[in-house]
């Protein structure tokens, strides 16, 4: 049985500027599985926020155009759908929950209507049947008072509150699959605990596949099944959790993992990787991490470096593996 | 039907339709000024006057040569009648009366009556050129900010090229062709008064469509009608509300400014109508000019009072 839900293949997203073509995503390839959680990390500005507005394509054109690469859905390929056929598979089939729950909820319009809006949107509902599930929805995803918070404006609400009413509204029509872009960034570490448990909760009872984006190992350690790590718009490591935490291969994922700062320790200086992300503008020749590697070698200047599989499962591109 | 604009006005007035407490804190902030108090009320009383008003007065348009040119109440005047059998002018003096508070003009009409109706007329014009006028503006603003590109230059050019278009070159056109009518000039102030409505809205509505909620929207499955609709306009509706109420003074003052130059429709009684009667007599019959003068100077002030008030209100950057 194909356990594939979602194959991004060979997926180029670029800016057309007057400073120049930014190539924000440069050729990522990744698949997501039936009910699993994939990670895709990276520091900002590597182009993860992109690669999920690719796949859904949210990308404004212009500037912005996919120019290579397919995003295979079922036997669909979502980069060459017509927007109709985008708009009925956004938010029914794929839903995307964004960073800010603050600036993503419509400030003029209560938090039960917008949910009981995107329910009629894709669903032949009643207007008191969509605002009973509603209520279920919000219930679910913990929120007291339910009877209150649906007539609430969004400024009423906590962060937390509001980044669950946003999640409600998402899986509001049982999406296949759920990308959520750092969902857990813009809150306090106990929401955050709470949004990953109801994360962790969503894959086991609904059997939901995920797409999470983040920078944050510990969220990657908490709940993904599998991790691409992402650097310069390329996917450089991929593997399950377990591999890229305990015997992380690419230096940068190793570098990513150096810098979590370690709470049993007392250091004067945090670890840091050396140098900046490079510009997408200027992409460097060959690898795109060689400028800051520690390793680096000649050949990693001039040549892009091909994908080498460690071991099942866990695929890097770097030359110091081939 | 009415269902149906009930609809309507709850999806595009989502902010205030049935939220009491919205409506009752921009009513604290725009109660702070008086100034703009004092234009709602004014507002309010001529809205009344247009209503009910007709029903109490005296028909406006029948003529009476025997009262002609009578003063308001409190006021005489000199009356010159010339007698056939002595062949020489003998002057009477002419009280106000009660009848006609606000005095006769010079067919022997009314004052007051012709104020009342000229105060419906004067408000209807407002309102519904200005209609006209803030939906066309608000649709190809938004329209414009959200397509971008080749159709927001299209939009955006053709605007430029209404706001040069000389629309009383137009206006006196209609007139020639289709006689003076009310509803042609009403049509036309608000087929050409849009621009600045658009050019404004436009910009605000390039603001809020790089907003997340419109992203997460559109990431949600919502079409493009819906994100104009429920998303953009709604956010900018306050916007909407103060450049309307700010520019209804300008439409009752075109209106009144081609009644003036006699391009206004001869069977209403409108201000400017009245005003253009007046200003034969202004030394005989100084009142029929005055009156309308003084009715057309207290709408527009209002209405500017009220506009800004609400501006104020509206601003959440403004400590009020």
């Amino acid at each position: 049985m194909n356990n594939t839900i979602l194959k991004v293949n060979n997926l180029k997203t670029y800016f057309f500027t007057r400073r120049g073509i930014v190539k924000a995503v440069n050729g990522v390839d990744f698949e997501l599985k039936r009910g699993e959680c994939l990670c895709l990390v990276g520091e900002s500005g590597c182009g993860k926020t992109v690669t999920a507005l690719s796949i859904l394509g949210l990308i404004d054109s212009p500037p912005g155009r996919i120019i290579n690469g397919e995003v295979r859905y079922g036997n669909l390929d979502l980069v060459k759908c017509s927007p109709k056929q985008l708009r009925q598979i956004r938010g029914k089939e794929i839903a995307m929950i964004f960073q800010e729950a603050q600036s993503a909820l419509n400030p003029v319009f209560t938090i039960g209507d917008q949910i009981i809006e995107q329910l009629k949107l894709h669903l032949p509902l009643e207007h008191r049947e969509a605002r009973d599930r509603a209520m279920i929805l919000l219930e679910e995803m913990g929120i007291p008072t339910v009877e209150r918070v649906m007539s609430y404006y969004p400024h009423q609400l906590s962060g937390g509150m509001k980044q669950r009413a946003l999640i409600a509204m998402s899986l509001s029509c049982d999406p296949q699959i759920i990308i959520a872009d750092e969902p857990t960034t813009a809150v306090d570490v106990t929401i955050k605990a709470q949004i990953l448990d109801i994360f962790r909760e969503l894959k086991a009872k609904r059997q939901m596949s995920l797409i999470f984006i983040t920078h944050d190992l510990g969220a990657v350690a908490e709940i993904g099944d599998r991790a691409v790590v992402i650097y310069g718009g390329r996917d450089i490591e991929t593997a399950p959790v377990s591999e890229i935490i305990g015997s992380p291969k690419h230096p940068y994922t190793v570098g990513l993992i150096e810098c979590l700062p370690d709470i049993s320790k007392t250091t004067d200086r945090l670890v840091s990787i050396p140098g900046i992300i490079p510009s997408p503008i200027e992409l460097p020749q060959g690898c795109p991490f060689h400028p800051r590697c520690p390793k680096a070698m000649e050949i990693c200047s001039q040549q892009e470096p091909p994908q080498t599989t460690i071991s099942e499962g866990h695929k890097v591109n770097c030359h110091l593996y081939q | 039907m009415t269902k149906r604009l009930q609809d309507i006005a709850r999806r595009i007035g989502r902010p205030f339709y049935g939220n009491r407490r919205l409506i009752k804190y921009y009513w604290e902030r725009t109660r702070r000024n008086k100034l703009a108090v004092f234009g709602l009320a004014f507002i309010a009383f001529l809205i009344l006057l247009a209503l009910i008003g007709p029903l109490l007065t005296l028909d406006p348009m029948s003529v009476n040569f025997e009262e002609k040119n009578l003063p308001p109440v409190g006021f005489t005047t000199e009356k010159s009648v010339y007698h056939i059998e002595t062949d020489d002018f003998t002057t009477t003096e002419v009280f106000g009366t009660w009848r006609h508070p606000l005095g006769t003009e010079g067919k022997g009409r009314d004052m007051l009556a012709m104020i009342v109706s000229g105060a419906r007329i004067s408000l209807l014009v407002g309102l519904i050129a200005t209609g006209i006028a803030i939906i066309l503006g608000t649709i190809i603003g938004v329209l414009s900010a959200y397509l971008g590109g080749w159709a927001d230059n299209v939009l955006m050019r053709f605007t430029d090229i209404m706001m040069t278009f000389p629309f009383f070159l137009l206006l006196v056109l209609i007139v020639f062709i289709f006689g003076p009518s009310l509803a042609f000039i009403v049509l036309v102030i608000g087929l050409t008064g849009w621009t600045g409505t658009a050019r404004l809205i436009r910009s605000e509505a390039l603001s809020l469509r790089t907003r997340e909620f419109v992203t997460a929207a559109k990431a949600l499955g919502a079409s493009d009608g819906r994100i104009i609709f429920r998303h953009l306009i709604p956010n900018a509706i306050s916007l909407i509300i103060v450049i309307a109420t700010l520019s209804i003074p300008g439409v009752i003052l075109a209106e009144a400014a081609l009644s003036f130059i006699g391009l206004g429709d001869p069977t209403m009684a409108s201000w400017g109508i009245i005003l253009e009667a007046g200003q034969h007599s202004l030394d005989t019959s100084w009142w029929v000019a005055v009156e309308p003068g003084i009715m057309l100077f207290l709408t527009v002030l209002a209405f500017n009072f009220l506009g800004d008030g609400l501006r104020d209100a509206f601003d959440p950057k403004s400590n009020i």
